[in-house]
């Protein structure tokens, strides 16, 4: 079987066409439910599909793993709850848009946005997968730190009105990831001696918490004023539309690539840090961010669904997972026979087409589930509150306790919600606090890594950062985006650009 | 209110004298997988357990609980009810909890159902190490100290373990560790160059090493293995690994102590069924694992060896929280 066959295999069999499409359908209710993840699923199906043949277990796990990305973004949008940490960045303007009564148009844009990411995330696997995990090996823990920090300095564009509270927000985040046995040493931080706190605190669980049940308490304030009404005259974005976002969605889509294919990294980061770059860029959005700017859906929607195909990178070039979802692919591969590695591609081509086919099927059947059953979806927002807020409590709850099957995770949710409600009604933003439980332990751990690599040695660290250009660039970068967010840069930049175009300030 | 007496008297009953042992399984067993998913205890126990439900002629369901080096499913099984219908699906490390400071349970608090599989540890570098081989290794680590970079994965994890075997054989090494969150992690440092040398297990490697991008240096058996014949074993490069040897992480199932005998039983010849199958066996060799398929007694046995011989290596390496003595875990015979 050549390549392009095995390209072709999943578009020809009736069965695995059918298999793709199950999974992927699948995905997206199950990357709608905040809990409910794909990576759970996915592991799942390992016993599942375990007397099966390779080629219909791995195309089921790839539909659900596309529809998974694009699903926890529904959830974001209607309630403002993420189904995924994928989609934190998603709720920041679909959720608004929502509000307006544009949800029709939000989940459609989405749509549409996913599938291009999607697919400029397969190109890039299908034509460049050795060069560009070669590039991705090159990262040293140094690199990672930096990509980290850059992460972190995304506090700005996550604090909305007060800097101050966003920073607060985002030490708040960074002191949640620390908390638990460290990894690398097995020493308890902030246990306190109590076996509640040894495997820290569940990532999920404050997110849902400070999602959902902040926003269903908060909701509790309008419980009385009147659903709004949304308007669906048009779902599927026109042609122009999509065309005015092309040239922001190739620059996303090629952060979510990178970013994917990086195997301490995947979809969450790629997708702040591609809306990041949108609000960096984007010099008149169509709304400012955060109340409902089309961008803002544009740039994470494409770069978590690029990082699908750039999480496969390292997976079928090496051997080496791009993040937890590929993690169990390479398991699931190993219980079926293969040696993933890097001498797959070389002694098995066949299975990189056939990844590759099942992948571009998979979107397509995204594009299509996605923008069927909007109207019905849209229903869900314009439901009487009081149906609505035990409905996001019961997601809540069922969610965090599906994460682990532990209860403690829901305690766990449950507190966070009343704190993010109380940080809410204080105007302390709460993406921050998400930002900084994503990097702690990418900066932490790569901070000590980096610095006991190099003895203990500040100044061999700084040689490291200096003389290595993919450090020196991140470093350069990192010192960039710093000082364009203080008021010295704004005033410098005021100054050298007053007589070229006064308004643009 | 009489049927419901009778109901409640006779469900007692029912349970109390263990008459659910008689048609075990009669519901959903539930197996507890210490390690997250897609690692390699989660790939060995979802391929083997499957064969075994044939056996059974019940469910096993799986599910991952992690955290805290697996003390978490631990003691997650360790408190539930000794019926059988709990199964911790482990490896090696719990036998280190008590040493460690992690936890004060461990596989002494358990019925081994069956130790499925030992691994090799093989000690590997990066294709641009200074040195191809392990002599060159301690010639380059001695002219340059504190220069070359090890990777480890924590205290009690099998590179401290391999580490700690070459201090004690060839004296103190002056090199860095650079800890990482597991094997995968380190290895693909190792071929970006962040790391100089892993000492990993062969599985993890074997990809790597076969396509070039990891030079083997000495694998941790008494006998040259078959997927790479070349390679020099730790015993003919210095006799004084021969105390430690054959030694290497291990996956197993196990139940509480107090399991009725004959759940113990029924498991027991399921997964030694499962354990001969060959497609598990495939996997098996396909990653570098001496297959055991061993139980009662001998299981026992085999564990009992294993801890004395690390956690005293650990001692000796000044790497634990609490002396193996404590413990009554039995230094090993010289």
């Amino acid at each position: 079987m050549d390549a392009f066959a095995a390209f072709f295999m999943v578009f020809t069999d009736l069965k695995l066409l059918a298999l793709v499409a199950a999974g992927t359908f699948a995905g997206v209710y199950i990357g709608a439910i905040p809990g409910l993840s794909v990576t759970m699923a996915v592991s799942i199906l390992i016993s599942f599909t375990f007397s099966w043949d390779v080629h219909p277990a791995i195309a089921l796990m790839i539909g659900i793993f596309m529809g998974g990305v694009y699903g926890g973004s529904r959830t974001a949008i209607l309630l403002n709850i993420p189904g995924a940490p994928s989609a934190i960045a998603t709720a920041m303007d679909g959720y608004p848009m929502a509000q307006r009564g544009e949800a029709g148009t939000a989940i459609g844009i989405t749509t549409v946005m996913s599938f291009f990411g999607g697919f400029i995330g397969i190109i890039v696997l299908a034509l460049a997968a050795p060069s560009v995990s070669q590039f991705a090996l090159k990262f040293q823990p140094r690199d990672y730190m930096l990509l980290a920090i850059l992460g972190i300095l995304l506090v700005g564009s996550l604090s909305g009105e007060s800097l101050v509270k966003g920073i607060f927000s985002g030490a708040f985040g960074i002191l949640i990831g620390m908390v638990g046995m460290d990894p690398l040493t097995f020493t308890g931080r902030f246990t306190y001696d109590l076996p509640l706190m040894q495997s820290g605190i569940s990532f999920i669980a404050v997110m849902i918490g400070m999602f959902g049940v902040s926003e269903a308490l908060a909701q509790l304030h309008h419980l009385d004023s009147a659903a709004v009404k949304q308007k669906i005259s048009r779902i599927v974005p026109s042609f122009g539309t999509i065309k005015k976002y092309l040239p922001l969605s190739l620059q996303t889509s090629s952060i979510g690539v990178i970013i994917g294919a990086l195997p301490g990294t995947g979809g969450d980061i790629a997708a702040l840090m591609a809306y990041d770059h949108a609000k960096r860029v984007t010099r008149k959005p169509s709304r400012p961010f955060g109340k409902g700017a089309i961008e803002g859906l544009v740039a994470p929607e494409t770069a978590n669904n690029a990082a699908v195909g750039g999480a496969f990178i390292p997976m079928m070039t090496l051997g080496i997972p791009g993040d937890a979802v590929t993690a169990i692919m390479i398991g699931a591969l190993f219980i079926h026979g293969l040696n993933p590695g890097p001498m797959l591609m070389v002694e098995q081509p066949d299975m990189f087409w056939f990844i590759v086919g099942a992948l571009v099927v998979a979107n397509f059947f995204m594009l299509i589930f996605g923008l069927t059953g909007i109207r019905l979806f849209t229903k869900i927002v314009e439901m009487p509150r009081a149906v609505l807020i035990p409905m996001i409590m019961l997601l809540s709850v069922v969610g965090a306790y599906a994460v682990n099957n532990s209860i403690t995770d829901v305690y766990w949710m449950l507190a966070f919600g009343v704190l993010g409600y109380f940080m809410r009604s204080y105007g302390y933003p709460l993406g921050p606090v998400i930002l900084g439980v994503i990097l702690s332990r990418l900066l932490d751990d790569n901070w000590r890594r980096a610095i006991i690599s190099e003895r203990e040695d500040l100044g061999r660290f700084f040689h490291g950062i200096l003389t290595s250009p993919l450090s020196l660039a991140l470093f350069l970068a990192v010192i960039f985006i710093f000082f364009s967010q203080t008021p010295l840069w704004t005033r410098l930049k005021a100054k050298l650009l007053r007589n070229k175009n006064q308004e643009a300030q | 209110m009489k049927h419901l007496i009778i109901g409640t008297v006779s469900a007692l009953a029912f349970t109390a004298t263990g008459a659910l042992a008689q048609d075990y399984p009669s519901k959903e067993i539930a197996g507890i997988i210490q390690w997250g998913a897609g690692g390699s205890t989660d790939t060995v126990m979802r391929a083997v357990t499957p064969h075994a439900e044939d056996v059974l002629g019940g469910t096993v369901v799986m599910q991952n609980v992690t955290g805290g080096v697996g003390a978490i499913g631990l003691n997650q099984v360790a408190s539930a009810a000794a019926d059988g219908y709990t199964l911790l699906m482990g490896a090696e490390n719990p036998l280190l909890y008590k040493v460690m400071g992690l936890g004060q349970k461990d596989y002494s608090d358990f019925v081994p159902i069956n130790i499925l599989a030992r691994g090799t540890p093989i000690l590997v570098a990066g294709k641009d190490a200074p040195f191809d081989d392990y002599a060159g290794m301690l010639a380059y680590i001695k002219e340059n100290p504190g220069e070359v970079r090890f990777g480890s994965t924590g205290p009690g994890g099998l590179p401290s373990v391999v580490t700690a075997m070459i201090n004690a054989v060839e004296g103190e090494q002056d090199v860095i560790f650079v800890p990482y969150d597991g094997d995968g992690p380190a290895l693909t440092a190792l071929q970006g160059g962040a790391i100089d040398v892993m000492p990993a297990v062969l599985g993890a490697a074997i990809e790597g090493i076969k396509a070039g991008a990891m030079k083997p240096l000495l694998v941790f058996e008494p006998e040259a293995v078959a997927t790479l014949p070349d390679t020099p074993t730790a015993i003919s490069a210095n006799e004084g690994y021969n105390q430690y040897l054959p030694w290497g992480p291990f996956f197993g199932i196990f139940v509480r102590t107090d399991t009725p005998a004959e759940a113990v039983e029924k498991l027991t010849a399921a997964y030694k069924e499962a354990a001969e199958q060959a497609p598990f066996l495939e996997l098996m060799s396909n990653r570098g694992f001496t297959p055991l398929n061993i139980s009662g007694d001998e299981a026992q046995a085999f564990l009992d060896d294993w801890q004395s011989t690390t956690a005293w290596l650990m001692q000796d390496a000044g790497l634990t929280k609490a002396s193996p003595e404590d413990f009554g875990i039995a230094k090993p015979a010289e």
